[in-house]
């Protein structure tokens, strides 16, 4: 455990994340892991500071966690999850004596809400709407493709289908006819439609303390739910400038002083930048581990340090490294799904196995042979993990990931 | 501000977004240097050591990762060993069983290297490192002395020796890296720990594979090497070496008087050449000696053999060690024995030497196909697809050496064939089959695959031709077998799937069909099957039993010998009586051993026949009246096994007269074992 700073207060992580807390013992702010009942026994045998809080339910138990938190000496709780995120919100409004800080975080959670929000602020977004029901769908993906002026039997330009609630692709789909709309299950609705963006996509994930961003890192997709590797290749780390100045309106329009986002762009072939939507907590796909690999600082703690309201600027500057130009090198991780329908066993493919970047991987073997159609983008397997030096080959490998079998 | 807005336009229209999905990669996969992995697991083992103890396992995965490819590369585990104290000092232990050495099991650590996952393996393998250091006093454990880990590693060693000794099996190879890894690392720990501690096991179970007699026997002189390079260097005098140890050495490097100091074939050459008559008659004796006593034959009778070859009929003869039967089959073929020594016995092909003395020595020249087939193959040539796969199987001799010398093996030592690592069990079973009991039919085969790379046989008056067909039961080359089984093994995999393939919709196990028409005329029309096939249940086995003691037993059969090599099913269980799969073996006779048992003596075409199949049922290889490569077993233990058999009614005894607790006592050894839920 490192030493911690007497002059600083305590902050409080809202789930439980291994990483995030070794981060944390590693630091020199005193913590508390906010989680549910389950890991008690875990926290307690290793001595990590625990407060057993159920996040399922809302209930007038809710201002408990916020006096507790403020009793404790927490000044401010961070969230690990998107399911944590309101909760942070709230608690954080009540520490800090900012009620705005709970609408704000509502904005987070409600891709319809933010995608309005950020159209107020004069940042572009595609086409959406609200979806209440499936009549909803079909009217949306006929209005759009009628406005792309296509005629009867040409092929229908696809919408996007996202639950208003839910992390990164997690209930994503993608639909193109009519028919394909049956297949969405009720419990999906309400959620948001958009239209299609043909560009490059890409995330960004920036720590901002007092207003200002303090590193600012692009995640490079290689394919969307696939892979993705930091920080970019020189072409898209081009765009930088101009990603600045979208995030610097992100921050202003949603008025974030401290913390962390973590936006989704596209770039279209015209040159213009959309804005896709954007998360207040550590990105998925373990970004956070991609960024130590190659930076070598930890993500975690940059997180706390920027949400801790008490961070003084010189800690900010000495923490940080300078983006793209400190990086010794580039990582990348490829989520692994499997490509059969019927599997018996994990055989890690010997070319991906012997290459001098693969690092190492957290496939697990099948628990069940037979595998479950991915009806919206689901979830991986597991991840590969990959280092080296050159974006291209990188980018090369990850792709070629695809193509090759990790369950036979 | 402006600068931005450059910027952008010129992007815009310099690059376009959403780069093309990359070609798949071309050319040879690039794989990852030595020193890229050890720098990858310095970055590993820092994030170990820097992790709170609660996080260790997280990070620890990409550690045994990088670790398990390292120790699969030469010199890894000496790389990793270097740095034990601080991997185990980093926690690379912690919250496993590893943390407590003092509770690990020498048997189980050799399971978790045979089938654990990667990840455990690795962990296991690295905690047999750091045993090591421990044992050599490098490293200190509060929770194991230096004796203590010494002990668990010979223990480890001795139960591992097919790995430290043997080729690559195919578990090993379906197992990619760790099999190389295992074996580097038991290399590591053998070296560290000194070859005395596992010779006692080790030569124990050489001379239990060498009883069996096998053809090959590559395995069996490398692990002799090792040990005869051990013994020798001065630095290991802690045991004084064995009988055992000197027997097999000599026969190897120095069974006669003219080369007992190990000179050199070209020293010996020399000194073969100076002999006096009597020294020749002493040289010769004592090679047949070595040669007979241990199956082995030494570099130097190869020597030996070449120079008398040609010369002196009456040396050669002596040479082989051929008793009078052989000795009058060598004075009807001189000339074509002559002309095998000559062209089949290479220093690479030496052991044929062995097969060579037993094949004359049986009188299977006397077969009047036999010796024109023999002068047919001489200098014939291999079809180039023939020549491809005998040197992918590693051999360093033209095809048709290596091919002439396997079939003098096979002629000679019909039950030393073995199915290598491949699931052909038939295949060999069939082969052997052929060498006993239609050897000119099996030469018939050869000359075909050879010459023509395929093999036509008749199922049910249609012909098959095997280079038509797909692959078989075996997807993959055959591996670890002898020249004549590289050769044969494909054809007959192949056509043996495709009478299978011919009977599908028949009603009835398929080899009531297939086995007639693959083997010979001699297989029973009829077949016995004590497995319902829709079920999968015993059925009948009281009729199935009393059928097979009828049919067999001296006493139920009117004392009617087996004639022919017979094909049969058994069911083949673990030590633990649990059922492993199905199985051929072929029933070459039944009579009493030395005890007064009635024992069936049957061919296994396993490579290893002595096995513990549960519940009391070892087969026995030596010591119950059997020949060389017999395994048997007491005739009620050998039913209890079976599930198939052949047979013609008009052979079948008297089965009323088998005793009605015999029969029970087989069902129940069956019922107690492999057919527990049916």
């Amino acid at each position: 455990m490192a030493a911690k700073d007497p002059n600083k207060g305590y902050v409080a992580l809202l789930g439980w994340t291994l990483n995030a807390i070794d981060a944390a013992e590693q630091f020199d702010r005193r913590y508390v892991v906010v989680a549910p009942e389950w890991a008690r026994e875990f926290a307690e045998a290793n001595d990590i500071p625990f407060l057993s809080w159920d996040f399922e339910r809302l209930n007038d138990r809710s201002m408990e966690i916020a006096t507790t938190l403020q009793e404790m000496g927490v000044d401010v709780a961070i969230p690990l999850f998107e399911e944590t995120v309101e909760w942070a919100g709230a608690i954080n409004a009540v520490l800090s004596g900012n009620p705005r800080l709970h609408g704000q975080a509502v904005l987070f959670r409600d891709k319809a809400l933010m995608k309005r929000r950020a159209q107020l602020g004069g940042i572009r977004v595609g086409i959406f709407e609200e979806a209440w029901d499936r009549g909803d769908v079909i009217r949306f993906l006929k209005r759009v493709n009628q406005t792309l002026l296509k005629l009867d039997g040409d092929p229908n330009d696809p919408i996007h289908l996202k639950a208003f609630d839910k992390a990164g692709c997690l209930g994503h789909r993608v639909i193109r006819t009519p028919d394909e709309v049956d297949h969405i299950p009720d419990a999906e609705f309400p959620m948001l439609m958009e239209s299609h963006l043909d560009g490059w996509e890409f995330a960004v994930e920036a720590w901002i303390h007092n207003g200002k961003v303090q590193f600012l890192n692009i995640s490079e997709y290689v394919t969307l739910g696939y892979s993705v590797f930091v920080p970019a290749s020189p072409e898209l780390e081009a765009w930088r400038p101009r990603v600045e100045e979208e995030i610097e309106k992100l921050i202003t329009t949603f008025e974030i002083d401290f913390g962390f986002i973590h936006p989704e762009y596209f770039v279209t072939s015209d040159g213009t930048m959309y804005f896709g939507e954007v998360a207040f907590r550590p990105p998925g796909f373990k970004v956070f581990e991609l960024l130590e690999r190659v930076y070598g600082f930890n993500a975690y703690q940059g997180l706390i340090l920027c949400f801790d309201p008490h961070t003084t600027e010189e800690e900010v500057a000495a923490f940080f490294p300078k983006e793209v130009v400190d990086a010794n090198g580039f990582a990348g991780c490829f989520g692994v799904y499997p490509r059969q329908r019927v599997v018996s066993e994990l055989a890690m493919p010997a070319e991906t196995a012997e290459h001098p970047y693969f690092e190492s991987h957290e496939l697990t073997s099948p628990l069940e042979s037979k595998v479950t159609k991915r009806n919206a983008f689901g979830t991986h397997w597991g991840l590969v993990y990959f280092t080296g030096d050159d974006p291209d080959t990188m980018r090369d490998l990850l792709a070629h990931q695809e193509d090759l079998d990790f369950y036979v | 501000m402006s600068d931005h807005v450059d910027a952008s336009a010129d992007l815009a229209g310099a690059s376009t977004p959403a780069p093309a999905r990359p070609a798949p990669l071309a050319g040879p996969a690039p794989r990852a240097t030595f020193d890229q992995l050890a720098e990858r697991f310095e970055q590993c083992l820092v994030r170990v050591e820097r992790a709170s103890r609660f996080a260790k396992a997280g990070v620890v995965g990409p550690l045994l990762e990088v670790g398990h490819r390292l120790l699969a590369r030469p010199g890894g585990a000496g790389h990793l060993y270097e740095q034990i104290a601080r991997i185990e000092a980093a926690g690379t232990f912690t919250g496993t069983d590893w943390d407590h050495p003092d509770t690990l099991q020498p048997h189980l650590a050799s399971g978790t290297l045979e089938h654990g996952e990667p990840a455990l393996g690795t962990l296991e393998m690295l905690s047999e490192l750091r045993l090591l250091a421990v044992a050599q006093g490098q490293l200190f454990h509060l929770q194991i002395s230096a004796e203590g880990a010494q002990h668990f590693l010979a223990q480890v060693l001795a139960f591992e020796l097919d790995r430290l000794f043997g080729p690559a099996t195919e578990a090993d190879r379906q197992r990619g890296d760790h099999g190389d890894a295992v074996r580097n690392v038991l290399t590591f720990i053998a070296e560290g720990v000194g070859y005395d501690h596992v010779l006692d096991s080790l030569i124990a179970e050489i001379e239990r594979i060498l009883a069996q007699r096998p053809i090959m026997v590559d395995n069996v002189k490398v692990m002799i090497t090792r040990v005869a390079t051990h013994v020798a260097d001065p630095e290991h005098t802690t045991t004084a070496p064995s009988l055992g140890v000197n027997r097999l050495v000599s026969a190897l490097y120095g069974p006669t008087a003219g080369c007992r100091e190990d000179p050199g074939v070209e020293v010996y050459r020399q000194r073969v050449a100076a002999l006096d008559e009597s020294g020749l008659w002493q040289e010769a004796r004592e090679f047949a000696l070595a040669m007979h006593s241990t199956g082995l034959v030494s570099p130097y009778h190869e020597v030996f053999l070449h120079h008398v070859n040609g010369e002196r009929e009456d040396l050669v003869g002596a040479a082989l060690g051929l008793s009078r039967t052989g000795t009058e089959a060598l004075s009807c073929y001189g000339p074509l024995v002559t002309r095998l020594i000559e062209t089949a016995i290479t220093p690479d092909t030496l052991q044929a030497i062995y097969g060579l003395a037993l094949m004359v020595e049986r009188g299977v020249l006397f077969d009047p196909a036999v010796a024109p087939a023999l002068w047919g193959q001489i200098g014939l040539q291999a079809a180039p697809a023939v020549e491809g796969a005998l040197q992918r199987a590693g051999t360093r001799q033209p095809a048709h050496t290596m091919l002439l010398a396997g079939t003098i093996s096979v002629l000679g030592q019909p039950l030393g064939l073995g199915q290598g690592n491949n699931p052909t069990c038939q295949a060999a079973r069939a082969i052997s089959m052929w060498a006993l009991a239609a050897p000119d039919y099996l030469l018939r085969l050869i000359t075909r695959a050879t010459r023509d790379h395929d093999i036509q046989m008749l199922f049910e008056g249609e012909p098959i031709s095997s280079a038509e067909l797909g692959a078989g039961v075996a997807t993959a080359p055959v591996a670890d077998v002898d020249p004549v089984s590289v050769l044969l093994v494909p054809h007959l995999d192949r056509i043996y799937a495709e009478m299978g393939r011919r009977c599908v919709g028949r009603e009835g196990d398929p080899h009531a069909w297939v086995n007639r028409e693959m083997h010979g005329w001699w297989v029973g029309r009829e077949t016995a099957l004590v497995v319902d096939l829709a079920s999968g249940d015993l059925t009948d086995v009281e009729q199935f039993v009393r059928r097979f003691y009828a049919l067999y037993h001296p006493l139920y059969n009117h004392n009617r010998p087996v004639v022919h090599p017979q094909p049969a099913g058994i069911a083949v269980t673990d030590s633990l009586g649990r059922f492993i799969g199905w199985h051929a073996i072929s029933i070459l006779r039944v009579g009493v051993d030395p005890t007064d048992t009635m024992r069936v003596y049957f061919f296994n075409p396993n490579n290893d026949s002595g096995q513990d199949w549960g519940h009391g049922v070892v087969v026995s290889t030596e010591a119950h009246g059997e020949r060389f490569g017999e395994s048997s077993l007491p005739i009620g233990e050998f039913a209890s096994r079976l599930y198939l058999f052949h047979y013609d009614s008009c052979d079948v005894g008297d089965m009323a007269a088998v005793p009605a607790d015999e029969v029970a006592a087989v069902e129940a050894l069956a019922r107690g074992s492999w057919a527990e839920d049916r």
